[in-house]
């Protein structure tokens, strides 16, 4: 009957293992709890479990009870190999040899059993004798392989979730600098373009802070944002095959060189296409960043319906920027000047809600509502700020109005 | 989910600690921070009343085993009081009554302990 009861707690231990092993709990908690279950089970005082660093070939205490001074140490799997799954005493004939031996032997530990899950070495279960002073059976001895090759199975799951963890993290870092690479040679790219013409200097990323500024306004998400900061600072690319001396002219373009300056934007296609950008629209923006809503725009003279929100953003962008700085032709404009020559061309160039986020977005900055402006810092020119929140307010009033009207 | 608590009363050079609930997760460990914390007061034995412990397990057991060697450790007596007849027969059956010094009552215990100060 007593032996019978005796049975019973060991399956109920196993049922408590099998429960432990699969539960969610933490790692060391999970592990923890196995060596009680265990310990509880052949009536150990002391006991504990090492899992095994195949990298640094080390095994190191999780878990411990009724043990002093357990430290982690090297260990050669192929040496352990022998006693794979299988319980050793200590003192026995066969026991391993070597300081790690010693000292778990010093600190109390009577049985040894290296765990091994697919023929690889994933940790160690160490016992002391009985509280009771009697020795280990067979029976013991059957019953601890089965517990230990369940402890083995968890923990070889616990170092593939590890090592799985370990290679997703490297293969973040690795995508991080990979961006890092891309958009530094995008700026690259960028300075490059600037670089060919003095007097637009800085004009791509001064153009790419505004459309990211506009687009922010209108709610874009973080993937499209970047890429209309991409498009925003490559959208002169094409500039790069055009003669310098047409650039830098002084006087009026003849008819041939206007032919010659539209093909721009065609030729930042050209030239960008053989990108694959992980934005979409990129290079479709770049394209239409001089078309018109009336149609009069180039290269493709497409209307409203056919412009994505990206490049009319980049045109009105553009157009603010040409105008709001020196070319070799003209002095730039006043501020208000720019902004009501936009007013002026609304509905034949430029689009009624792209204004309007422009307009609110620079009227914000104006009234430091930003703490990161990505217009104002460009402007570089005096201007009443009154007069020009002033004439921001009425532009977006009558767009409201006229939203208004046509619904 | 198990939920296990316990208190504890001083008496003189004695605890008596009441566990509450199930033997039979981690919490239960917090059994052996309780005689910890007595035993750092410089308390030497300890009476354990089990009539709160509804069950016990293998993790009970190694748990239980951790309490007697620490009260062992300090040279004191821990005595146990309130078994039900399960907890009878599982200690029983693991062979440790032997080791344990098992008293009906609170009362019990407390005059054996007086009895060997004494």
């Amino acid at each position: 009957m007593k032996k019978l009861d005796k049975v019973l707690y060991s399956i109920a231990a196993l049922v408590d293992l099998g429960e432990e092993t699969a539960s969610s709990e933490e790692f060391k908690k999970k592990m923890r709890t196995v060596l009680h279950v265990t310990m509880g089970t052949f009536l150990a005082h002391g006991g504990a479990l090492f899992s095994f660093d195949k990298d640094r070939r080390t095994l190191s205490p999780i878990a411990s009870r009724g043990f002093k001074g357990l430290r982690a140490s090297k260990a050669d799997p192929d040496s352990l190999a022998v006693f794979r799954n299988k319980p050793f005493k200590m003192d026995g004939a066969d026991r391993p040899t070597g300081a790690f031996h010693a000292k778990l032997e010093k600190a109390g530990a009577e049985l040894f059993m290296p765990l091994f899950a697919r023929e690889r070495l994933v940790g160690l279960i160490v016992l002391s004798g009985k509280f009771t002073g009697e020795p280990y059976t067979k029976e013991d001895f059957e019953l601890l392989k089965v517990i230990a090759s369940q402890i083995a199975i968890t923990l070889q799951n616990h170092t593939l979730f590890i090592s799985l963890t370990e290679k997703l993290d490297e293969n973040k870092k690795l995508y991080e600098e990979m961006r890092v690479i891309y958009n530094d040679t995008i700026q690259a790219f960028a300075a490059a373009i600037d670089a060919k013409d003095v007097y637009t200097k800085n004009h791509s990323s001064r153009v790419a802070k505004y459309v990211v500024a506009i687009a922010k306004e209108l709610g874009w998400n973080e993937m499209d944002t970047e890429g209309i900061y991409i498009a925003g600072l490559l959208h002169d690319v094409g500039k790069i095959v055009i003669s310098d001396e047409i650039l830098k002219k002084q006087t009026p373009f003849t008819p041939e060189e206007i032919v010659e300056i539209k093909r721009h934007p065609a030729l930042s296609y050209n030239i960008l296409s053989k990108i694959k950008f992980p934005w979409k629209d990129v290079v479709d923006t770049i394209r239409h960043h001089h078309e018109r809503l009336d149609g009069k725009g180039y290269p493709d003279a497409i209307t409203n319906s056919s412009l994505s929100d990206g490049a009319k953003i980049l045109t009105l962008a553009d157009s603010f920027d040409a105008m709001t700085q020196d070319r070799p032709y003209r002095k730039k404009l006043d501020l208000h000047v720019a902004i009501e020559e936009l007013r002026r061309c609304l509905g034949t160039q430029f689009d009624n809600n792209i204004m309007d986020a422009f307009c609110h977005v620079l009227e914000k900055e104006i009234k430091g509502h930003l703490p990161e402006p990505d217009i104002l810092p460009h402007l570089a020119q005096d201007f009443d700020p009154s007069v020009i929140t002033t004439m921001l307010e009425a532009i977006r009033e009558e767009l409201s109005d006229g939203r208004a009207a046509h619904a | 989910m198990n939920t296990f608590n316990v208190e504890s009363k001083i008496f003189g050079s004695v605890a008596i600690l009441y566990p509450k609930g199930y033997l039979n997760n981690l919490a239960a460990e917090g059994l052996e921070k309780e005689c910890d914390s007595c035993i750092s007061k410089g308390i030497k034995n300890v009476v354990l009343n089990l009539n709160g412990i509804e069950l016990i397990n293998s993790i009970g057991i190694s748990i239980l085993l951790g309490v007697i060697e620490k009260v062992k450790g300090t040279d004191g007596t821990l005595c146990f009081t309130n078994l039900s007849k399960l907890h009878s027969e599982t200690f029983d059956m693991l062979g440790l009554t032997k080791y344990m010094k098992v008293y009906a009552s609170e009362e019990e215990a407390l005059a054996h302990l007086q009895g060997a100060l004494g």
